[in-house]
Parts: C-alpha cells; structure tokens; sequence
C-alpha cells in the first residue's frame, strides 16, 4: 500500500490521528473549480495557507457535527500534471475525498477514473463524493445523470461555486461523513456496502 | 455620473487602453483613451489591470469593465511587448472544452481561467447581495434524468 506519504516538512500530520482533527481532501482536474468551491463554502472564513511548491491551499475551517466541535482541514489541490509526485502526501490520512468535475468540460469528467484509481491505492475506504460544477453555466445539465460513481455508491452533487447552489449542502455532508468514517472506519464499510445493495436493488427495476 | 461601458479594447503604441461608452446623462458616445503607464514586459498584468479599475481618474469610466476583461487586455499588452502577435495572444485566452488544462503551465491556464471567469462574475451571486442566501439547496429530479453521452463509450472505468 501507500508507504508513508508525510513528505510535507512544513506540515505535521500526525496532528489527523487526534480525534477531533479531520482531513478532507479535494480531488480533479485544472480549472475545475475547486478552489471557488472550497472559498464559495469558507466565505470570509478562510484564512488559507498557500504552499505554493506543493501547489496545496490549506483550509481551516471549525465544524459543529452532533454537538462535537471538530477542526477541518481541507486539502485543496492542483490539477497540474507536474505536481503528480506530490499526490502521496495529498491522500496520506485524509478522511474523505471530494472529486470535482466540470459539466462543460468532458475531459474533466473522463479523469474522475484517474483521480478514482489512484485515491483507492492510497485511501482503499475513505468516503469520497462526485461533484458536477458550473451547472450555472448550462442547466439542462441537471436533467442528465452521469454514472460515474454509482457502482461504488458515491453520492452526487450538482453544485455552482458561482451562484453557490448545493454547495454548503454538500461540504457539510462530507464534513459529517469524514468525522463518522474516523470514528468508525468499518462501521463506514459496512455502510456503503449497504448503501450499495440498495442502489443495485434499485437499479433492477 | 453615469457611463455605460460599450465596448473595450487596446492600442499598442502608445500602449493604451481604448473604451467607447455613452454618457447617459448626454446621450453621447465618446471614446476615452488610457494610457498604460509604468507596464513593461516584466510587469504583472493582474496587479496592472487592477491598479487601473481602482485609478481615481478612471474607475467611474471603467466600473461596467470587470477585472477580468482588462486583465486580459494587459496581457495583449505585454504579448505585444514580448515580441509576440495578436493571433498568439487572442489562441491563447480561447477554451477548447476537449484540452486537457492538466498540462499547461501556470500562466497558460492563469489565461483559460481568466476567460473562465468572464462567465463565472456574470453568475456570481456575492455575499453583499440583498439577496444572498448562504445555503442554497436545490433538488434536481432524479427520476426524469436522462442518460448522459459521457458515460456511453466505456462504462468500464466507472
Ligand atoms: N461559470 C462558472 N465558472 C466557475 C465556477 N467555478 C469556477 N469557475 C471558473 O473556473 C475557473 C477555475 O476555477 P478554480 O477554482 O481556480 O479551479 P481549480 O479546480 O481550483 O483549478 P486548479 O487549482 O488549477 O487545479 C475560475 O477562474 C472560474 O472562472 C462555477 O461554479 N461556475
Ligand atoms: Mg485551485
């Protein structure tokens, strides 16, 4: 499996095995929009931290989940095929995956299963989600389904980081999935692989 | 004060700025020439460009220009002070849904994303909005949805 992915000097990670620390992760291609997004959820909030030679914005962020106070850590990536080697570090502990496609841009949507494959060999079971950006540039977007996902019963956003639509919905959420995953990562199989018997249940009909 | 911004554009020498708009208050259309000062081709086009939109002298003219736009009209400006051609310039702002950005250096895709953002400032609802809602929640109707081409080709890696 991953080997030890802590190559990041500036950054202590071992500060994500405390109980009240989560990771999340945010995953895709140039240009996606994940930047926006993470900034369109923090608003005035953020107060990122650039590492710009591991082209990673940090993200702090205070979350409430069942009356607990957790401190969230989002890990927003680049794109860009020279930051490949810095992927290790990137997966290393986190507790959840947020993938981020652009519904103008099929390319951005055909890497999903790079992004997907290569997540897995690092992080075999964290949650991980499917998100469709800019549907404010074209709305009938929403009308199709896209597939990509569902085998693994990941859920499925339709967001706009431009006019803020599902966007808080599905960072709480993913907030709320990385903080049980950590409390209980089997629980959180057993789950999914219910969650799964029920969308193939559904998808017979 | 009033003006409506109609169209915006650049001069290369001197390096300038060029904006047609209407005066609303006359009903005229003017044209006003800006000159691009202190811009060489080490210069930074973001900070130019917003230097510009913030000028004292300038900002009422230019508030129907967004940052983006002249942004993009710096970086012609600089092209052309590299010894590069309008055609360069004009290709590189231009998207092609099917290129793959994850290859392009940082100033490459800092120009896709700056054409990007023509349509994202156009969507964008800001915090400041008498409208703003934070948590906007919409449920799209699962049931009437298509299949999408995307998926069609190989299904295998999904
Ligand atoms: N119309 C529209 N445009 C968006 C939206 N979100 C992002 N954009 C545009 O997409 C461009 C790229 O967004 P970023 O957030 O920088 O993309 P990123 O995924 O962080 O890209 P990298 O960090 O380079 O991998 C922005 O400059 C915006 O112009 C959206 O919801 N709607
Ligand atoms: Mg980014």
């Amino acid at each position: 499996m991953a080997g030890n992915g802590n190559n990041i000097p500036e950054l202590d990670q071992n500060k994500y095995d405390a109980d009240e620390q989560v990771k999340i992760i945010c995953l895709g291609d140039s240009a996606v929009g994940k930047s926006k997004l993470m900034e369109r959820f923090l608003m005035d909030e953020y107060r990122p931290q650039q590492l710009s030679t591991y082209a990673l914005t940090l993200y702090k962020h205070t979350a409430n989940v069942g009356g607990k106070t957790v401190a969230v850590d989002f890990w927003d990536t680049a794109g860009q095929e020279r930051f490949q080697s810095m992927h290790p570090s990137y997966y290393h502990k986190a507790h959840a995956c947020i993938m981020v496609f652009d519904v103008q841009r099929k390319i951005t949507y055909k890497n999903l299963a790079n992004w997907y494959k290569e997540l897995r060999e690092y992080r075999p079971e964290i949650p991980c989600c499917v998100v469709a950006n800019k549907i404010d540039a074209d709305m009938k977007v929403t009308q199709r389904s896209f597939n990509f996902g569902k085998k693994q019963g990941m859920p499925f956003y339709f967001v706009s980081a431009a006019d803020g639509t599902n966007v808080v919905k599905m960072f709480r959420e993913m907030i709320k999935r990385a903080v049980d995953y950590k409390q209980n990562p089997s629980d959180f199989m057993d789950e999914v692989m219910q969650e799964l018997e029920v969308k193939l249940k559904h998808s017979d009909y | 004060m009033s003006f409506v911004a109609k169209r915006c554009g650049v001069q290369f020498s001197p390096p300038s700025i060029v904006l047609i708009y209407e005066n609303k208050e006359t009903n005229k259309v003017r044209k006003r020439i800006i000159p691009v000062r202190n811009f060489s081709k080490y210069s930074d086009y973001s900070m130019a460009a917003e230097r510009l939109k913030n000028h004292p002298r300038h900002r009422d003219y230019l508030e129907g220009v967004s940052q983006s736009q002249l942004e993009r009209l710096h970086v012609i400006l600089r092209d052309h002070l590299q010894g590069f051609s309008l055609d360069y310039s004009l290709s590189s702002f231009r998207l092609d849904p099917d290129e793959d950005l994850n290859k392009l250096d940082d100033e490459e895709l800092a120009r896709k994303k700056g054409q990007m953002d023509e349509l994202f400032e156009k969507n964008r609802r800001h915090k400041d909005d008498p409208d703003f809602v934070y948590d906007v929640e919409v449920d799209f109707n699962v049931e009437t949805r298509e299949k999408c081409s995307w998926d069609e080709e190989s299904d295998d890696g999904f």
